[in-house]
């Protein structure tokens, strides 16, 4: 927390719309507000310049008999998070959305619906998370409802007669599923309807589940995402150390933070290597993703995996880093630095990169504010916001760095802010490396007392990844994660609209939404009716 | 030219794509596989069972015996089994060429046979584990030989005895 008045500033802002301190942790208010004032308070917090994070649906019933809907705020500017406790009776499970002030809370109110059976008023519902042939009334994140439980199919009628081609949105090859619908008139795109959670997996019941136990979960939270899995470990186990109060040695918090650093590397250069291929620059994608494996070979270095690095530890990381791989991580980021100065040269040399890029997906300021976007995506549009400078963590108070910053918000600004990174990121490794601390790396006695809250945060290559944590009896009471993605999809609706029907893959691609979700997209031309099925990586 | 810059970036690093299978991977001093499990060392405690992620260490009893067995088809490479294994039975290995025609292929065994309570006749332990124990701190027959409930049940007798209590 930067200082004791931008406390009671919240608090006094909040007080006034009827809402109570909770409890104060660290950098975290936790207020009580009923859920006929809850809309005013997340009104007051948003006018003081708070980003929703998330909110979570929690199943309090166990402690206090009630549902509690909880609103993670972040208070940018005071490094602050303040979360909204909202407690709803079992018997008449309601309450009142913030949707229409907080535009961000779309999607996290419409899961909590889905998977808690809390009803919002004031905005429009639908079925968001769960599949189509889900019964109506079972709630899988009631604890009585078993992890492993499979209810009976429903399967619906009124699905519509008309049958596109039943090829999306699994692509049977590659890539996640996900699934646009562009709306089109002529070559312009109008509309996007966008259809998620083909994959949901509940590894949030999972791993409340008798199944796993705190010590197991860093290794499901891995496998979250595929490109930044230690980022997800790591902010799990950064949201257990805290609520736990258990003390990291230094020296491990550098060995996260350098590999945290690794992984940005990795991500950053996958997607450049995309983007060069969406725009039929196949030799630049080539070029990135050769300069990409030498950060893969070193991060298997570092940790034991090119990927999935499973080194994170409730209290320290199991590898230690020692002269030889400090020599190595040394040499291939000078390689690196070398490599990929010449190859960004070589890419925007290109005309064609350029004029794709430039002026094309544009995200302005304002809608970037009121959907809370987050990472190079917010960075791109003139938002100044990176969870490593908010709210420091790990060994990020000990660096200095540059946080790009540029405001055309279009697709080439997303490219840019992304390839100065790399160069951040190349120096923020040498920093640590530089001031590597001694002592151990990981903490074996400690004590996670249950009935504790944390919100942890953590810069993904993506953007702000946050975990918020309710501890248990041997496994966490509730584990929320968002991903940064789920943050920044419902901006692409804004960046589409108004875009040529063959910039949309590029602008899809350019939020970096764990890239290999979008293969496939429907056209829809509205004068004439038509669909057609289009693979995204044909162009369009 | 800026087509050209690329051209001369790509005739000097010339081909990276390594001749696999035909010349050895690339990997690592620090790579983890598949782990291999010495029938040898293991007393079958089952702490490699309790601390694996997604259950690809399972030990069950049947009948006589207790098996082990490890399934690499949802072994997450994590080691942390060969890490907290007491008797370093478990070895990570640099094995990563794992596929198989058979499922069983994937599968391998440590069977133990299982130590029975002398009184009830229940299983307790492995008689792997039980060996090592007596080994490393030796206890009297009549201890190790009894289920923990028959020992809670024997203690009890005797405290009732201590306390006056008539036999039956």
């Amino acid at each position: 927390m930067k200082s004791d008045s931008s406390l009671s500033t919240i608090v006094k802002a909040l007080e006034e719309v009827g809402a109570f301190v909770e409890e104060v942790r660290d950098s975290e208010v936790y207020f009580r507000v009923t859920r006929e004032n809850v809309r005013a308070a997340a009104r007051a917090l948003y006018s003081l310049g708070a980003y929703l994070k998330t909110c979570a649906g929690v199943d309090e019933r166990e402690l206090s008999g009630l549902f509690a809907v909880y609103y993670i705020f972040g208070l940018d500017d005071h490094g602050v998070d303040a979360v909204l406790r909202v407690l709803v009776p079992q018997d008449d499970p309601w309450t009142v959305s913030v949707v229409p002030d907080v535009p961000a809370a779309d999607w996290c109110e419409l899961e909590v619906r889905d998977l808690l059976g809390i009803d919002f008023r004031g905005r429009l519902t639908k079925r968001l998370v769960l599949p189509e042939d889900w019964p109506e009334g079972v709630y899988p994140l009631r604890k009585e409802f078993k992890y492993d439980e499979k209810p009976p199919r429903v399967l619906r009628e009124e699905l519509s007669e008309e049958v596109g081609i039943p090829v999306g949105p699994y692509h049977p090859a590659l890539h996640e599923p996900e699934y646009f619908e562009l709306y089109v008139e002529g070559e312009r795109v109008v509309d996007v309807a966008y259809r998620g959670f083909h994959v949901h997996r509940g590894i949030e019941k999972l791993a409340e589940s008798q199944r796993f136990t705190y010590k197991q979960v860093p290794f499901l939270a891995e496998r979250i995402c595929g490109i930044c899995g230690f980022v997800h470990s790591s902010c799990y186990v950064m949201a257990v150390e805290k609520a736990a109060g258990i003390v990291v040695p230094e020296r491990a918090e550098f060995i996260r933070s350098i590999v945290l650093e690794v992984e940005r590397l990795h991500s950053h250069l996958l997607w450049l290597g995309v983007a060069a291929h969406l725009l039929g620059y196949d030799a630049g994608f080539m070029h990135a993703w050769r300069i990409r494996e030498q950060v893969m070979v070193l991060a298997e270095y570092l940790t034991g995996s090119r990927k999935t690095y499973g080194i994170n530890l409730i209290g320290g990381v199991r590898k230690d880093i020692n002269t030889e791989k400090i020599d190595k991580v040394l040499k291939t980021i000078t390689d690196l630095r070398k490599e990929f100065t010449e190859l960004v040269k070589a890419m925007l040399a290109v005309p064609q990169i350029k004029s794709r890029a430039s002026g094309t997906g544009v995200l302005t300021k304002a809608e970037a504010r009121a959907l809370s976007v987050v990472g190079p995506v917010a960075r791109a549009s003139g938002l100044y916001r990176d969870v490593r400078k908010d709210y420091p963590y790990l060994a990020y108070k000990r660096v200095s760095f540059k946080v790009p910053l540029y405001t055309e918000g279009d697709n080439l600004a997303r490219l840019l802010v992304r390839v100065d990174e790399v160069f951040e990121s190349i120096e923020i490794i040498k920093q640590l490396i530089d001031m590597l601390p001694g002592g151990s790396v990981v903490v074996e006695e400690y004590d996670i007392p249950s009935g504790r809250r944390a919100v942890a945060a953590i810069e993904a290559p993506r953007g702000e990844d946050v975990h918020f944590i309710i501890t248990g009896v041997g496994r966490p009471y509730r584990w929320r994660v968002r991903a940064p993605t789920y943050q920044n999809i419902p901006a692409l609706r804004a960046m589409l609209r108004g875009t040529p029907l063959a910039d949309a893959p590029l602008t899809i691609a350019s939020i970096d939404p764990c890239f290999s979700c979008t293969d496939r997209v429907t056209v829809l031309d509205v004068r004439s009716g038509r669909k057609s099925f289009i693979r995204l990586k044909q162009g369009v | 030219m800026s087509v050209a810059k690329i051209l001369e970036i790509a005739l000097r690093t010339g081909r990276v794509t390594r001749r696999y299978p035909y010349e050895p991977p690339l990997l690592t001093p620090e790579f983890r596989g598949a782990v291999k499990i010495d029938p040898s060392k293991c007393w079958g405690c089952g702490a490699c069972v309790k601390v694996c992620p997604p259950n690809a260490l399972t030990l069950k009893p049947a009948g006589k015996e207790a098996t082990l067995e490890y399934f690499v088809g949802r072994c997450v490479f994590c080691g942390m089994c060969a890490e907290v294994c007491p008797a370093k039975a478990i070895e990570v290995t640099k094995e990563f060429e794992l596929s198989a025609t058979s499922l069983e292929d994937l599968k391998s065994r440590v069977i133990h046979r299982l130590a029975r309570c002398s009184i009830c006749g229940a299983p307790i332990w492995t008689e792997a584990e039980l060996r090592t124990v007596v080994k490393s701190s030796p206890i009297a027959e009549e201890y190790y030989l009894v289920c923990p409930k028959c020992r809670k049940e024997r203690f009890a007798k005797a405290a009732m005895l201590r306390l006056g209590a008539g036999s039956e």
